[in-house]
């Protein structure tokens, strides 16, 4: 079991990062020596202070937004209650690369998650390209989270019986938005805290009222729903609304982007990981299930974003309904604010390799918080979130982590095939070669499933990417080095 | 020889008293220079920006401690929860005291604290060594926490007795009346700094922060905490397993 081994210091003994961008600025590259505790470089530690439930709050916190409160009503429109289907597609793929990455980030327990092991496994184009759409990828996902806030506050309002239209949501997602960028920056407060709160109180609600609505649905309490064609539309709209729903399993990778900081990672790390996808895959497939009970997909679909809430009313009434729209806030914030710390950190990580200037990580001594990565999180996401097309952000960032997460299981294989030195994870893929072979085949496949404006949003960013590179940062190589 | 921590706010200007200094002149000490870092911060970023300021700082402060006698090291954490970074830092260097800071001038006298469940002979010990044959007296005191004051007397009386044969002048300061805290705080005027036993983590604690800390933002001085040992070697929140090298 590889839980059971210990995790010993992991001395990298790799070559140092090489090479200086068009600023003379070169990749930082030291010695270091991980410990479960600490990271410990030439003259100063690093404290590593997330434990297992911090890392599942990250992952299950970032995730559970959309998947649940956002999207059962869209998927339901495009594939019939074999919805269901595609949310479990989209967790069988989540977890082919959840496991690959659960060993690569054992193996290089650093903040920057899926950028990190790419450069590190394929070299600095790959790494640039991953790195920089990542950035992108985030915060597509970030500007989609804050739309779908902005659908549960109208909601809000109608709930308390304030009238207001659907022209209210991109302005309060805008507001929201804002405030976070703003709150990230001056807070000093542990919000970590907060948020293991929050993804408690909501797996709560959930498991209440999916135990409940699951039983309805059954016909074991209530009466029973009508049966409904199961695929209504074919079997093509699975896959398509599996790519389009895949954004709800983008969370997984964003517990990486605090390797560094897990304690134990060799343990972590892939607990984490592997069990945020777990637990919110269970949890979307049944989610679907009773919401394609409660009504027909034509009704839900008609229902739209926050169609959740009226499945909620329909199960326990009013009480349901404002549990759902309460939930939804809650984690559709979650999500946004959890999203906007991992774009930080993945900036950060691109800078530190001089890929971006090093001002980007600049941190200020008042507040101690990386402003400058922090504003280029926030920033994008703004004029992102005033378009307000849920499924294109949803998909284009499902398109950035998707290229991420295949080249991650490309990867693996390079770095197996070729054993470093310095290679020794804790935690090793089972059924290698075949998971991240599928991981990476699916993850490509996938994207092939979008909307072509979504794909070619995404090729342009990537493009893009790969041009900055050249001219920025054409000399600094990055393979094999730690 | 004991080894105490000094934990130090190194970025933020905090800086150790002459008077602690000279007082730690007798043992050697880790000076553990920190920085506490918000979430949204890695760790490794904040290093990149601040190390080198830190380690000017850390090594001025370092030489400082050597001039006053003991042997004297350093080490930087960076951090998101300093209290974590204490604990392991004090395990790794096998410190039996950590500091809290406070101003202080020259140490004529010792407040020392024995009430409640601490480990009288650890602190004792440290005492003792910390005095060496220094004209620093000592004031063992303790506070009525409702039972058995009878106890707290033996207590006391034996511990002056100790420290007595030891060479050094200690006097017995047995509070009746008032809260145990309120009773320390009053207790300490006319002392330059405080020993005391770290306590098992309590629901006051938790609500109020730990009790050194409370007594040394009370009493402006310095305070002195011996740790509590292991029990069973197992470390906190079943996190065990740490590999412990220096």
């Amino acid at each position: 079991m590889w839980l059971a081994r210990d995790v010993s210091p992991v001395s990298s003994d790799a070559p140092l990062a090489s090479g200086t961008n068009v600023e003379g600025e070169a990749p930082v590259g030291e010695e270091t020596v991980e410990t479960d505790e600490a990271t410990i470089t030439d003259d100063a530690e690093l404290e590593r202070t997330l434990g297992l439930a911090g890392g599942l709050a990250i992952g299950i916190g970032t995730m559970i937004g959309a998947g649940i409160f956002v999207f059962p009503g869209l998927a339901a429109g495009e594939a019939g209650p074999a919805a269901a289907g595609s949310f479990a597609i989209g967790a069988v793929v989540a977890l082919l690369v959840a496991l690959p990455a659960s060993e690569l980030a054992t193996a290089m327990p650093k903040s920057g998650g899926g950028y990190y092991f790419i450069s590190r496994g394929l070299g600095a184009l790959a790494g640039a390209i991953v790195g920089l759409s990542l950035w992108f990828g985030l915060v597509f996902a970030t500007a989609f989270y804050l739309v779908g806030f902005g659908y549960y506050a109208v909601d809000t309002l109608a709930e308390v019986g304030v009238a207001a239209g659907a022209e209210l949501v991109v302005p309060l997602a805008l507001a929201t938005g804002a405030g976070f960028t703003l709150l990230n920056v001056t807070g000093t407060e542990n919000a970590a805290k907060l948020q293991n709160g929050v993804v408690a109180l909501l797996l709560s609600i959930l498991v209440v009222f999916l135990t409940y609505g699951g039983l309805d649905a059954l016909g074991v309490v209530g009466e029973p729903s009508a049966p409904e064609e199961f695929a209504p539309f074919g079997t093509t709209p699975i896959f398509t609304t599996a790519a389009l729903v895949f954004t709800s399993y983008l969370g997984f990778a964003q517990v990486a982007t605090v390797a560094g900081e897990m304690k134990r990672p060799g343990r972590n790390l892939p607990l984490a990981m592997v069990g945020s996808v777990v637990v919110v895959g269970v949890l979307y497939v049944a989610t679907v299930f009773v919401a394609t009970s409660a009504f027909g997909s034509d009704r839900l679909a008609t229902l739209g974003e926050t169609a959740m809430v009226e499945v909620g009313r329909h199960y326990l009434g009013a009480g349901g309904a404002v549990a759902i729209v309460f939930g939804g806030l809650l984690a559709t914030m979650s999500s946004a604010n959890a999203s906007i710390l991992s774009t930080s950190r993945a900036i950060y990580a691109v800078s530190r390799d001089a890929l971006l200037p090093r001002y980007a990580s600049r941190i200020n001594l008042r507040y101690g918080t990386p402003h400058v990565a922090l504003g280029l999180a926030g920033g994008p996401v703004l004029v992102l979130v005033a378009t307000g097309e849920v499924k294109v952000l949803a998909e284009v960032a499902s398109f950035l982590h998707l290229v991420m997460y295949g080249l991650l299981c490309v990867a693996l294989v390079a770095l197996r095939r070729d054993e470093p030195e310095w290679y020794d994870p804790d935690f090793r893929v089972p059924g290698y070669p075949v998971v991240p072979v599928l991981g990476a085949l699916a993850s490509f496949a996938l994207v092939g499933f979008m909307q072509p404006i979504s794909q070619a949003i995404g090729v342009v960013v990537m493009l893009a990417s790969a041009g900055w590179y050249y001219y920025y940062a054409g000399d600094v190589t990055l393979k094999g080095k730690l | 020889m004991t080894r105490v921590l000094v934990p130090l706010a190194v970025l933020e200007g905090e800086s150790v008293s002459l008077g602690l200094m000279d007082l730690l002149g007798t043992v050697d000490v880790t000076v553990l220079g920190y920085h506490v870092l918000p979430e949204q911060t890695p760790p490794d970023q904040a290093r990149l920006q601040y190390e080198e300021r830190a380690t000017e700082a850390l090594e001025d402060v370092t030489e400082e401690f050597r001039a006053a006698g003991g042997a004297a090291d350093y080490r930087l954490v960076f951090t998101g929860d300093r209290d974590q970074t204490v604990d392991r830092v004090a395990d790794e260097t096998d410190s039996r005291v950590f500091t809290v800071l406070g101003a202080t001038g020259e140490v004529d006298r010792l407040l020392v604290v024995l009430t409640g469940d601490v480990a009288v002979d650890d602190i004792l010990a440290f005492v003792s060594e910390l005095v060496g044959d220094r004209p620093i007296g000592v004031t063992l005191f303790a506070a009525r926490g409702g039972s058995d004051p009878e106890g707290l007397r033996q207590r006391l009386d034996a511990a002056a007795e100790r420290l007595g044969a030891a060479g050094i002048d200690a006097t017995a300061d047995l509070a009746t009346e008032g809260g145990p805290f309120e009773a320390l705080v009053t207790a300490a005027a006319g002392h330059d700094a405080v020993v005391m036993g770290e306590r098992a983590p309590s629901l006051r604690s938790l609500l109020f922060g730990e009790e050194s800390e409370r007594v040394a933002s009370e009493t402006v001085g310095p305070v002195l905490v011996v740790r509590r040992r292991e029990e069973g070697g197992g470390s906190d929140d079943g996190e065990n397993g740490g590999d412990g090298d220096a």
